[in-house]
């Protein structure tokens, strides 16, 4: 008999309340993690600096590149008013004037972009090596450059701007998610620059610059190749100032061991990233210097700016220094990594604090570790041990931001290397990606077989490719449980719910009175409509909102490492790279699975409510004790998407596909294929819960919408499997010759919390590798650990200064438990926490 | 010997998926309703009878009066103590459970049939391939529903699902001759050594188990199969340096140190809840979990007696916390 089956493990309360904390770092790592988090009390910052061309109509904020962080509108402007925003005015206000030659105003728009470029980066901000720990160069980034708009430009951007913002703040105010042409959330052909350096990249742009018609060059193509090449100098002019600055500092220097780092320094600095690296420092060294002027370039500090595969590109370099000629010790690798982690996480230093929900800022510079080949063979390397070796001594931190591909043939080591690091920290210091399921769903979008296998993550979990590919991956967030309200309402909002609207206003089409449907087809025919429009809706924003940046505002650096831009002669912003697409990623998911679930039930199948019941019940936010009946019985009686329940779950690959299906239907003015995701980023916790009124599945106005692929919160009662399998299933499943099957392409995360007692022992640890092993064939494209004890987060809630260091995840972010809102705490602590 | 219950249908209380303590890989467990034994410790009250029994959660309870009405029986009151349930008059029927609309009311055991528990273990299939895993069929006493149970076993085994049999061992021997060709591991609770204890502790001597134990020895022996003991680690009870030393002698001896593993499980309190929504006492409410110290002395006797793979596992408390 069991007499025990609800064993909690060996585990003792006096163990139970440890925080990680960074351990094992070297004594030169140590210091340069300490003076990070010293924030405020630091000398040196890289707070955004503004700068500006001088004139009266100048803009060196754009707002644009920020309403996918609703948190923020309040800043850019109240409804209605025409004019800049508190960001906007101030930047503008702090802004520095650059010197501008005489026949500045006489280029175009993308030439002048990047000569403001280079002039702030090469003579305006100061290049500073942060400490005698610091083994990389490059320091401060954070810029907000003028838009170098002339006055008839300014004005038209102007005009179409304000369009833009009312479009997009409507459709925000009244509950349908949020748009934005975002920046960064890509992965530049870093590659290509660490091993044929900005030369090889400089002299295609020329070829490719010759080769243009007398026509053509005077055109648009003309005038972004002419951009890109002056931006293909400017990483080596900017290397060489921080070459002469290693040279300079040589005479300050300490220690006889720091004048010999300072001259390999400004000799890396001399060759790279102009020239192909030749050592692992070069090749570390040119991906900061490019990787920073690129966050210098858009703007926007690591905005999803991904690495990529940095243990594949950087393999060749530290085998050979640190394996084969033993040119460095492994010990100096690693702190030639952790000089690159330090510079990564001043990103943060632009802005302490975003939002209530305070999920602390739009930054992922991601980095994507293991996976396979070609052929499925792994390529875990010695390096992926290193970098994991890395992430976990300086665990917690922010950035860089880590993914671990898991696939079929992932080796033990791997695998326990990372679940070792689960058991440290308080779940996994990094995303795990799935590669076999993430495939499927690019190969659907067209990448080929051969190829796919070399796909990367941006910014939290999107699948893109490497170097060539801009997928907006977060630029579309629609709320997809609005479609519930414009069914009930035959396309209005519900009476009353109409802040940011003409009372009575007709928003989506009338897809029928709903009290007269007969049938739970007729039902699931008005939803399809309503979710038609809504992605029509969305789209026809999106489109304006891409164009504006497109046509207005270029970024030829970014471009010049992004293949196919240099070939067409167009920038990223208009149409260049090889691969184009926008993500429209669905928030809500299973709140709307959910609601439909209900309303077949108790509406259709057992007729227990009518639908003239349940908009009542809707209207009055179930308040009154019938009502409130109402609500429980719906929470607890309907079938709920998480739990491996055939009906639930089939109905949820039903509203996945064919959402899927209608997002492909649609491009974008500069040719970029819209397609599904479901990121879901904190909209599900904060401003779109807010919006969302009362839903079918008993769930109140206000209150959490489920997140990304997850079931609604407490919803999945039957463990971490039955929920695994949900999550696959929903996202296409598997096909009967057992191929698997991924409607989303961009991936969608899927966030489980475990008690720490299924780590207890080696004998559980094998069992959790099964686990992950079965979720490569079962499960979803991403999954996001968290390893919590209940009752720690709730002493952390009462005594928040015991618990600085306690990391959680929240929908792809690492963000600090007690930084983030009460309403949030709450939510993480009501997830289900499986015990195994 | 209790009754068997013959029937198309098993009666379960619950399914656990993603089970880790049921036997080797990740499980399901599936509990069998009905027990031959009445242990003082039992940690799964619910499992006792062979009928389904209605619980209420205090804290789940809305308080709208519902399930009185919908009571055909008329068998239930809310006071301000709670809800009250006439357990005599209570014919398990389960409508109240059916209209309750937060869940605050529960039935403990539903009838499965074949097909559809069979479907429910198998959607699992891939994570007990990939850890060497399976089904686990517990209790209560799954013997007791050995016809069903045959047939289940049979069925996932044909599936090349692995199977464990979790048993009291107090069965007839010819159900266990049946049964052992469809069951890869027997996990076999030897509770306490002495028959004369073993009956006022558990309603039952027991000479049966450990006869049926040789037998389960020998059988795993000859068919390649496994079998690890379990011993319920129970202060006042099986907790004693004399039935340690005693089980694991006859583990040597008789059992010809065959079995592959031999667990303590440690004392646990967790089920108080469980005896107070069914109405039922609960001798051990109050008695103390052990600390990691003592269960350690324990530990160290089964491992000196030289059974090979001793583990244990279990709540503990720390020491100053009494």
């Amino acid at each position: 008999m069991s007499e025990i089956n609800e064993n909690l493990g060996k585990q003792e309360r006096s163990q139970r309340f440890q925080i990680a904390e960074p351990e094992n770092l070297s004594k030169r790592s140590k210091w340069l993690r300490d003076y990070f988090y010293k924030g405020r009390g630091r000398k040196w910052n890289n707070q955004f600096t503004p700068f500006t061309t001088g004139t009266d109509w100048d803009i060196n904020w754009h707002e644009g590149d920020w309403y996918i962080n609703p948190e923020v509108y309040f800043y850019i402007q109240a409804l209605g008013k025409k004019d800049m925003g508190v960001f906007a005015s101030s930047y503008r206000s702090m802004a520095s004037p650059v010197k501008l030659p005489e026949n500045f105003w006489e280029l175009s728009i993308p030439e002048r972009r990047i000569f403001f470029l280079k002039e702030v980066m090469l003579n305006y901000i100061p290049q500073e090596i942060i400490s005698e720990n610091d083994l990389i160069a490059g320091g401060r980034f954070n810029t907000q450059l003028s838009k170098c708009f002339n006055k008839k430009e300014a004005k038209k951007y102007w005009k179409w701007n304000i369009k833009n913002r009312e479009a997009n703040f409507k459709y925000h105010y009244s509950g349908f998610g949020n748009i934005g042409a975002a920046p960064g959330h890509i992965i530049p052909d870093y590659e290509t620059v660490i091993k044929k350096g900005f030369k090889y990249i400089y002299e295609k742009a020329i070829k490719r610059y010759e080769l243009l018609s007398k026509n053509d060059k005077r055109g648009p193509k003309g005038q972004e190749l002419r951009a890109i090449i002056t931006a293909t100098e400017i990483p080596r002019k900017f290397a060489k100032k921080y070459a002469d600055e290693c040279k300079k500092l040589k005479e300050k220097a300490s220690s006889p061991q720091r004048v010999e780092e300072l001259e390999k320094m400004a000799q890396n600095l001399e060759r790279v990233p102009w020239e192909p690296a030749e050592t692992f420092w070069q090749a570390v060294q040119s991906l900061w210097i490019t990787h920073m002027l690129l966050m210098a370039e858009e703007s926007y500090p690591g905005a999803g700016l991904s690495f990529g595969r940095m243990d594949q590109y950087l393999w060749p370099y530290y085998k050979k220094d640190v394996i084969e000629e033993k040119f460095i010790s492994k010990e100096f690798a690693k702190d030639i990594l952790g000089s690159f982690w330090f510079h990564c996480n001043t990103a943060y230093d632009a802005m302490i604090i975003l939002g209530r929900q305070g999920i602390t800022s739009g930054y992922g510079q991601l980095l994507t570790l293991s996976g396979c080949g070609p052929n499925g063979e792994d390529l875990t390397n010695e390096l992926t041990y290193t970098i994991l070796e890395v992430i976990d001594e300086w665990y917690p931190s922010l950035e860089p931001k880590p993914n671990v591909k898991l696939h079929r043939n992932s080796p033990d080591k791997l695998l326990d290397t990372v679940i070792n690091m689960i058991s440290r920290a308080q779940g996994a210091p990094f995303l795990i990606n799935f590669d076999e399921r993430s495939m499927a769903g690019l190969i659907a979008e067209g990448i080929p077989k051969e190829e796919v296998w070399n796909y990367a993550c941006v910014g939290c979990l999107e699948n893109t490719m490497q170097g060539n590919d801009r997928s907006g991956t977060v630029n579309c967030n629609p709320n997809l449980v609005k479609t519930m309200e414009l069914i009930l309402w035959n396309g209005k909002n519900m009476p009353g719910n109409d802040k940011a609207i003409k009372k009575g206003e007709q928003l989506g089409p009338k897809s029928g009175n709903p009290e007269n449907f007969q049938t739970w087809k007729e039902f699931w025919n008005a939803w399809r409509k309503q979710m038609e429009f809504v992605i029509k809706y969305t789209v026809d924003i999106y489109d304006k909102d891409e164009d504006i940046v497109a046509k207005l505002m270029p970024t030829p650096l970014l471009s010049s490492i992004v293949r196919g831009c240099i070939e067409k002669g167009l920038d990223i912003r208009q149409g260049g790279p090889e691969l184009r697409f926008v993500t429209v990623n669905g928030v809500g998911f299973a709140t709307l699975v959910d609601s439909l679930l209900a309303i077949k039930k108790f509406v259709y199948d057992e007729k227990k409510y009518t639908i003239a019941q349940i908009k009542d019940a809707i209207m009055n936010n179930f308040e009154g004790l019938e009502y409130e009946k109402m609500s429980v019985f719906l929470k607890n009686k309907a079938p709920k998407f998480g739990n491996d329940s055939d009906e639930a779950d089939e109905l949820a690959r039903n509203i996945m596909k064919t959402w899927a299906d209608e997002c492909w239907k649609f491009k974008t003015p500069n040719n970029y294929q819209y397609r599904p995701g479901m990121l879901s980023w904190n909209y599900w916790a904060g401003e779109d819960a807010g919006l969302t009124i009362a839903t079918p599945d008993g769930r109140k106005k206000g209150t959490f919408l489920s997140n990304a692929i997850c079931p609604t919160s407490g919803a999945d009662l039957k463990g971490p499997t039955a929920v695994t399998n949900s999550v696959g299933r929903a996202i296409g499943g598997i096909t009967e010759g057992g191929e698997l099957i991924n409607y989303l392409p961009n991936g969608t995360s899927q966030t489980i919390t475990f008690n720490p007692s299924i780590l207890r022992d080696p004998e559980h640890r094998e069992k959790f590798k099964s686990y992950l092993r079965g979720y490569i064939e079962n499960g979803g494209t991403c999954l996001q650990i968290n390893m919590l004890d209940t009752e720690m987060l709730k002493d952390a809630q009462i005594h928040p200064d015991n618990y600085k260091n306690l990391l959680v995840r929240v929908t792809g972010y690492n963000a600090y438990f007690t930084g983030i809102g009460k309403e949030l705490q709450d939510e993480i602590i009501t997830r289900e926490c499986h015990k195994m | 010997m209790s009754v068997i219950i013959e029937s198309d249908k098993g009666l379960i209380f619950e399914i656990q998926k993603m089970s880790t303590e049921d036997g080797p890989g990740i499980r399901t467990t599936v509990f069998f309703k009905q027990c031959p034994l009445r242990c003082i410790w039992c940690h799964n009250p619910e499992s006792l009878l062979k009928t389904p029994q209605l619980e209420w959660f205090k804290h789940k309870c809305i308080g709208c009066k519902t399930c009185i009405e919908t009571c055909e029986q008329k068998v239930l009151t809310l006071d301000e103590d709670g809800l009250h349930i006439d357990r005599e008059k209570c014919i398990s029927c389960g409508n109240c459970v059916k209209e309750c609309p937060s869940t605050a009311l529960h039935m403990f055991g539903e009838w499965w049939d074949l097909e559809g528990l069979y479907n429910e273990i198998q959607k699992d299939k891939v994570y007990y391939q990939k850890s060497k895993g399976g089904v686990t069929v517990s209790g209560g006493e799954p013997t007791l529903q050995s016809s069903f149970l045959l047939r289940f076993l049979k069925k996932c085994k044909g599936n090349g699902i692995s199977t464990a049999l979790d048993t009291c061992g107090f069965a007839n021997r010819k159900i266990y001759e049946k049964l052992l060709p469809f069951v890869d591991l027997v996990l076999l609770d030897i509770k306490q050594i002495d028959s004369e204890k073993h009956q006022e502790f558990t309603g039952v001597k027991n000479e049966i188990i450990l006869e049926n134990a040789e037998l389960i020895a020998n059988y795993v022996q000859n068919n390649n199969k496994k079998m690890w003991i379990r011993t319920p680690i129970i202060p006042n009870y099986t907790a004693t340096e004399d039935n340690i030393k005693g089980i694991g002698k006859f583990i040597i001896e008789k059992l010809r140190n065959i079995p592959e593993r031999w667990d303590l499980l440690s004392f646990n309190n967790l089920c108080t809840a469980k005896y107070e929504r069914l109405n039922m006492d609960w001798p051990l409410k109050d008695l103390a979990l052990m600390t990691k110290q003592e269960i350690e002395i324990l530990f160290d006797i089964a491992k000196k007696t030289g059974v090979k793979n001793v583990q244990w596992s279990g709540l503990t408390k720390i020491k100053e916390d009494n």
